[in-house]
């Protein structure tokens, strides 16, 4: 889950000016800016809605490796993001050891080999969304492509009405990126639409109850952890977290793989020549791209990170975009190269809260790559179009490519 | 060849990059096929530690 708009707020007295589409559309100088800043970089009163108002970034790789890999210190916990919810989303917000439990039953189906089963259905549909644009030449691929696609992918999997998936989406949109100028505002529209979203949650959980299907949510009702039944809220708190890292991310993500693609034709045309290449080229683009900018963290106690203090209920920016470009970590960090050997990315964060859905999210992105560029192998964003990516989740809502 | 199972989160990069020497169990973590591998498979072995992003998993040369 990424950083939420109240968390990355207005310009910093640091000059860090999130909002900046410069920043946005190219986050990594200013990922190197950070760095380069120090350990921790704080900024002063970006989350208005705590009492510990500041944000703590965290971009160097290895001390991001150690927040995500201590849990105990860097919590998860229910007030680290604030996105409409009233009870901690289950796994995200549960901190071990409770968190291992639901993963135990959750892992599973995410698991390469249930994925792997969702292939052939995947394809199907991207098939029928480059059938319906290949002969216009052109689209805007964000509308045509990435936000249909994972939206169906996973409507269907969890058992929501794909019918209502434009309801959904926009009900996502007004917690991710609630459009409204002032934190206060924000915060209402956030309350507002996660309250829609459980009430839609509740409505489908209660005809699941009196009639399963072959679905997440009769899966969930039905499904036991350490011998007991998961609760109705227990479900509602897991199908809830879906809903919005479900709706989003990889939509983001193939956002931000076709435009660089777009951008660059001679990473195009070899992954247009070579199909094998495009699951190497998948990791080099989340890492150099990464969609999902941030992960965010409480801590649990005074402690200190290469040598910066950082108090106790303090928030913390995982910077997963300034860790996977660090010239500390990584051979040629700055340049992408679809033959990198090594790639251990962290763009699906790391640690026991690594990203549920990656093995899904990585499926989706290469069948999306694949069936594409096999139909559609010349394409280019129209001259003179700036392209403007949202903060924090790197969406590109108006992706217009011409071929 | 050891693969630390406290570590592994499941990221999946060793069995997919190295799956003649790695596997998945049901739950998408990673498994060694076998602790000792013949040297002709030590690259593979290496591949798979190396893009480890929880650095779970170590290969010694012996």
């Amino acid at each position: 889950m990424a950083t939420s708009v109240d968390d990355t707020g207005p310009e910093s007295e640091n000059g860090f000016d999130m909002g900046d589409p410069e920043l946005n559309r190219h986050p990594q100088p200013g990922y190197r800016m950070l760095r380069d800043s120090g350990p921790v970089v704080r900024l002063p009163g970006v989350i208005p809605s705590r009492a510990n108002a500041d944000a703590h970034l965290v971009g160097r790789h290895a001390d991001v490796v150690t927040v995500l890999r201590s849990p105990d210190i860097f919590s998860s916990r229910f007030d680290a993001v604030h996105i409409g919810q009233v009870r901690p989303l289950i796994p995200l917000q549960i901190d071990p050891p409770d968190h291992a439990k639901y993963r135990k039953l959750l892992d599973p189906l995410f698991a390469p080999r249930r994925i792997a089963l969702l292939e052939d259905r995947t394809r199907a549909l991207v098939s029928d969304l480059v059938d319906a644009v290949a002969d216009d030449g052109g689209c805007n691929y964000h509308a045509a492509v990435s936000e249909p696609l994972p939206s169906t992918v996973f409507l269907e999997l969890l058992g929501l009405p794909v019918s209502r998936a434009a309801e959904f989406i926009a009900l996502k949109d007004g917690i991710i990126r609630p459009p409204a100028p002032t934190p206060e505002e924000r915060s209402a529209m956030v309350d507002a639409a996660g309250a829609q979203i459980y009430a839609v949650l509740q409505e489908v959980l209660d005809q699941r109850l009196e009639a399963p299907r072959d679905d997440f949510i009769s899966d969930f009702l039905d499904a036991e952890v350490d011998g007991e039944r998961l609760t109705p809220e227990e479900v509602i708190d897991i199908c809830y977290l879906f809903f919005l890292a479900g709706l989003d991310t990889v939509t983001a993500s193939l956002d931000c793989m076709m435009a660089r693609l777009a951008l660059h034709p001679a990473e195009r045309r070899r992954l247009a020549d070579d199909p094998s290449v495009i699951p190497h080229a998948v990791e080099e683009m989340l890492r150099w791209e990464t969609p999902v900018t941030a992960v965010v963290r409480v801590t649990t106690q005074d402690t200190e990170l290469s040598g910066c203090p950082i108090a106790a209920d303090q928030v913390v920016s995982v910077m997963l975009g300034a860790a996977n470009t660090d010239e500390r970590a990584w051979d040629e960090a700055e340049s992408v190269d679809i033959d990198r050997r090594v790639n251990k990315h962290l763009a699906f964060g790391g640690g026991v809260h690594r990203c549920l859905g990656s093995h899904l999210a990585r499926m989706e992105l290469r069948v999306v790559l694949e069936e594409w560029h096999a139909r559609i192998p010349e394409y280019r964003v129209p001259e003179g179009v700036e392209l403007d990516y949202s903060p924090g989740l790197r969406q590109i809502a108006d992706l217009p490519l011409v071929w | 060849m050891r693969l630390d199972q406290e570590r592994c989160q499941g990221h999946g990069r060793c069995y997919i990059l190295a799956p003649v020497v790695f596997e998945p169990d049901d739950d998408g973590r990673g498994m060694v096929i076998a602790e000792t591998v013949p040297r002709v498979l030590a690259e593979s072995a290496r591949l798979g530690s190396d893009n480890c992003p929880e650095d779970a998993i170590t290969v010694i040369d012996d």
